[in-house]
């Protein structure tokens, strides 16, 4: 607030204003708390059912705590299998997006080329396309594959390579947000000083857009664990935590369904909450 | 014992066994998609494999807390072959579209032995287009035992691919706390009380069977007039907002937690059901309900000894009594329900899974050329998933 | 290959960084969905095969057998994205302009319900709008039920399909919302208040145009995955409350009829688009890219 906006600045606000501007300052916290408690409602059901000591084949009512689902929390035939087959996928499919992208978004934000708009338009409609029509097309592609000799199974390859297409999108928008804002002068400062192309490519670009990296390796690696629509279409035998989610719920709920649900969130708020933490000590230092 | 395969283990095998096929499979895919004829497929030899790759629906087996199953430890212990049961077959559509590919590229499905239900088109389908192996009968001198009303399906008259794993009747189950007795298909399809807590079930045969029976025509017998009747009974229900929902498997959760009253639903299902909710009970609708039976099929490329000799081990009396004793459903063994009776005798005595001929006489099976016919099927699809 | 190769191509420096990524890309985007595009003009069947027949019928076939599912979907993709913005945009704003050092933190906490597993967040669902949950027992006590629900429930009707879709795309809303009023230059909104503006008019004529890039990033975010959906409505809703993709999933998965699903992949697509360049027009494309 400047002095000059100070004195230009009404002299006596009306009472309607004050008041509402009062109303506005707590109602919106108030109302955001709300928010956030809605949120949180499915996850806190999530959570506290995993500790149900279900009767029989569902856990829809409460009907005892106990400790055995988590101790047990691979009794059920099938999903250890399957959470080790998503986390397989995951990160092989984020570590592959991420690179891709990377070169991608390397590409888009420093050089001029030809093609810029359609390279643009080619990396957008993944986003913008329905996961169902991303699976359909993607399946319909596996079986056509024999009749060009190349017979693809349905299993993880197909799996594998649906999940690097989806994720490349967001590798490549959220390296491309950090190289945007990026600083060449200290590119061009490592070069003056000496330091050929490569050096300065690993010793002042690559730290810089590290942290873009992570983040892209951490959005690729989310998506490709939570994926469920493109996964079904082209899993053939292969079963990946979702799709043993939506078999069990057909015949079966079993805790331990939220018990690995609960585990996910409980990683991943604590990895976040770590990052957020080292955020504000890295600003704190300036 | 633990039924894990790595991943590598199983891409490995799968590969193993595809390669053998994939050559002759990729000519026989250039050519249409019929079955290939130059497939090798393990007829003659006698050696049993390693593995037996068992695919099933869920809470099919005998088991156990832990997640054992006795009846394939013992099969294990007895030959020497690891079993490596799967229960990945939630609905016969779905399970059919996981392994057509496959099958149409004449690769192995991965699986020795399936089980389909025969008031769907698939076993039939499969037969058809080649894609079953013949069983080994030489390996299967139990197969004395098929009770006599099982002999001869239509679509497979001297059992040359497949054999019965369970039978079931479809039938009305209803939550005794929140209703009176639903017994028959008009009180399920028209009692206002009901309204928005009825459910049906996706099964073609499984629903129209019932309406048709309801209706007074012969599930066994369709023609365009009863299916169009039926068709439309079961439309006023939805539209009236009288049907919640059709259901797969997931009935029983809804029943179980109260959003049914009452629907259509599987015998054996209540049995267990009622360990989640008590007060859930069952019964053949008045007008008659449907009976229908799950088979284990060879899936082309599967190891036909292997499976022949364990379909072999399920038809001895013992163990057919051991695995209904947790299946609850309708045996198909002859010389099962004696072998129970000293160990078991309210399950031997029940007339769920040892049916007496009053309830056979009053269960139809559908007509196997309506579950077929393309027409029927799409105007069922409409109606359910639309 | 040093970097000298680079140099001396460097008109091809682009290419090389781009051909990887963008290879994969065409070869298992592009391509599939030249092959669905084949595939929608075949007819046939699992028994007897497919084969190409420029068979346009599958489109007319398409739109007149299940206009009311594509209906329905746009329909309750635009409800349920409506309800997102409006419950969204309060705490975007809450946390932009008042989150101070705390912002991240309550990024943190919208973000991390969704990291439970899609399915499983949905299931929880069906547990709270049971018919004898609390949900359901407080409506009816509010004498609400008629209104939101059918016969007394509401799990299986419309309502539970669009609830279930606001609110797993939430975050889809929240973010790019609070990341365009984050960017907001808070000077504007003063010097708007020196020049007697009231709060209210300041929000209006400043802040909310300001933050249109992240509306229509938003709106675009979800609506178009949710008008594809079909979790939601197989598992809170009824046969009555299908949406395209259930159908889609349906021929698919079930019937195993490719060339009509392939069709309605496309029609669904076709109708998208449309709808973003209208919406793109109608906002103005630089709103678009911000």
């Amino acid at each position: 607030m400047t002095s000059i906006a100070a004195e230009g600045r009404r002299t006596r606000p009306n009472a309607l204003s004050r008041a509402w501007a009062f109303v506005l300052r707590h109602v919106l916290t108030v109302y955001s708390l709300l928010f956030f408690l809605y949120l949180m409602l499915p996850i806190a059901v999530v959570i506290v059912f995993s500790f149900n000591h279900p009767a029989g084949r569902f856990n829809y009512t409460w009907r005892g705590f106990t400790w055995d689902n988590w101790l047990n929390w691979n009794a059920v035939p099938g999903i250890q299998s399957a959470i080790t087959l998503s986390l397989e996928i995951a990160l092989f499919a984020s570590i592959v997006a991420t690179a891709l992208g990377t070169l991608i978004a390397l590409a888009l934000v420093r050089y001029g080329f030809r093609g810029r708009g359609t390279t643009n338009l080619i990396i957008f409609l993944p986003l913008s396309t329905p996961e169902i029509v991303l699976g359909a097309s993607l399946a319909t592609l596996f079986l056509h594959s024999a009749s060009y000799g190349l017979s693809i199974p349905f299993g993880f390859w197909t799996i594998l390579i649906a999940h690097i297409m989806f994720c490349i999108s967001f590798a490549v928008v959220t390296v491309k947000a950090r190289l945007i804002g990026f600083d060449r002068h200290l590119e061009e400062a490592a070069m003056d000083l000496g330091a050929n192309e490569w050096t300065t490519f690993v010793k002042v670009t690559l730290p810089l857009i590290a942290p873009a990296i992570l983040a892209a390796l951490l959005l690729c690696f989310a998506i490709s664990v939570d994926d469920f629509v493109v996964t079904y279409f082209n899993a053939g035998n292969q079963v990946t935590f979702p799709i043993f989610v939506w078999g069990a719920a057909r015949v079966a709920t079993p805790p331990q369904i939220n018990v690995i649900g609960t585990a996910i969130f409980g990683i991943a708020v604590t990895l976040m909450l770590v990052n957020v933490f080292l955020q504000n000590r890295r600003a704190k230092q300036g | 014992m633990t039924d894990q395969i790595t991943r590598r283990v199983f891409l490995r095998r799968a590969a193993a066994s595809g390669s053998i096929l994939t050559v002759p499979g990729l000519l026989a895919a250039c050519g249409g998609g019929k079955s290939s004829p130059g497939a090798t497929s393990d007829t003659t030899s006698h050696q049993l494999a390693k593995t037996l790759h068992f695919s099933n629906w869920t809470l099919y087996i005998d088991n156990v807390k832990g997640g054992g199953h006795p009846s394939l430890e013992q099969f294990q212990k007895k030959y020497g072959v690891h079993v490596d049961y799967r229960e990945d077959i939630n609905d016969n559509p779905t399970f059919f579209s996981k392994i057509e590919p496959d099958l149409e590229r004449g690769q192995s499905t991965g699986r020795d032995i399936i089980v389909m239900t025969d008031n769907s088109r698939y076993p039939a389908l499969l037969v058809q287009k080649g894609w079953v192996e013949k069983l080994d009968k030489s390996a299967i001198p139990n197969i004395k035992n098929l009770v006599p009303q099982q002999r001869n399906p239509s679509w497979d008259p001297n059992r040359e691919h497949s054999l019965p794993w369970q039978s079931g009747f479809t039938g009305i189950g209803w939550n005794e706390k929140l209703t009176d007795p639903v017994t028959s298909m008009g009180d399920l399809l028209g009692n206002k009380k009901l309204k928005g807590k009825v459910g049906l079930l996706t099964e073609f045969a499984d629903t129209l069977a019932l309406v048709m029976a309801y209706n007074g025509d012969d599930p066994s017998h369709v023609t365009d007039q009863t299916f169009n009747k039926a068709m439309n009974t079961i439309q006023k229900a939805v539209d009236s907002g009288q049907i919640r929902q059709f259901y797969g498997n997931d009935y029983a959760s809804a029943l179980s937690s109260g959003d049914l009253v009452a629907t259509m639903a599987w015998s054996g299902d209540i049995v267990q059901l009622q360990a989640d909710n008590s007060h859930l009970k069952w019964q053949l609708p008045v007008d008659g309900g449907d009976i229908w039976t799950d088979n284990m099929l060879i899936p082309k490329g599967g190891n036909v000894y292997t499976a022949s000799v364990y379909m072999n081990f399920v038809y001895e009396p013992k163990i057919a009594a051991e695995i209904e004793d947790y299946v609850n459903y309708v045996c198909p063994v002859l010389g099962a329900k004696e072998a129970l009776v000293k160990k078991d005798p309210a399950i031997a005595n029940n007339p769920l899974i040892f049916p007496t001929k009053q309830m056979l006489d009053n269960a139809h099976v559908m007509d196997p050329t309506a579950v077929n016919n393309e027409k029927y099927q799409t105007a069922w699809q409409n109606l359910t998933s639309a | 290959m040093g970097l000298g190769f680079l140099h001396r191509h460097r008109g091809s420096t682009p290419y090389l960084l781009l051909a990887p990524g963008m290879l994969f890309l065409v070869v298992f985007f592009l391509v599939p969905l030249g092959f669905l595009a084949y595939q929608s003009l075949e007819s046939g069947s699992i028994d007897f095969g497919y084969a190409f027949t420029w068979a346009w019928d599958n489109y007319s076939s398409a739109i007149s057998g299940y206009g009311t599912q594509f209906k329905r979907s746009f329909v309750y993709a635009g409800i349920a994205t409506a309800i997102a913005l409006l419950v969204s945009y309060p705490v975007a704003y809450w946390i932009a302009f008042r989150g101070g050092r705390w912002k991240n933190l309550l990024l943190l906490c919208i973000v991390a319900p969704f990291f439970v597993t899609y399915l499983i967040r949905t299931l929880a669902w069906q547990t709270i709008l049971s018919d004898n949950g609390l949900v359901v027992r407080t409506l009816g006590s509010l004498h609400l039920l008629g209104v939101l629900g059918q016969d007394g429930h509401i799990l299986a009707t419309g309502t539970a399909v669009v609830a279930g879709i606001t609110y797993n795309f939430l975050p889809f809303m929240a973010l790019p919302l609070y990341v365009s009023l984050e960017q907001i230059d808070h000077t504007l909104i003063e010097a708007a208040e020196d020049l007697y503006a009231s709060k209210l008019t300041a929000f209006f004529r400043v802040t909310f145009p300001l933050s249109l890039p992240g509306v229509v990033a938003g709106t675009l975010l979800t609506f178009i995955p949710a008008a594809g959906d079909f979790i939601n409505a197989q598992l809170l809703g009824s046969t009555t409350n299908h949406m395209i993709g259930n159908v889609i999933n349906s021929k698919y998965n079930e019937l195993i009829d490719y060339p009509a699903a392939a069709a309605m992949s496309f029609i669904l697509m076709a109708i998208i688009l449309a709808l973003v360049l209208i919406y793109a027009r109608a906002v103005g494309s630089e709103k678009l890219t911000g």
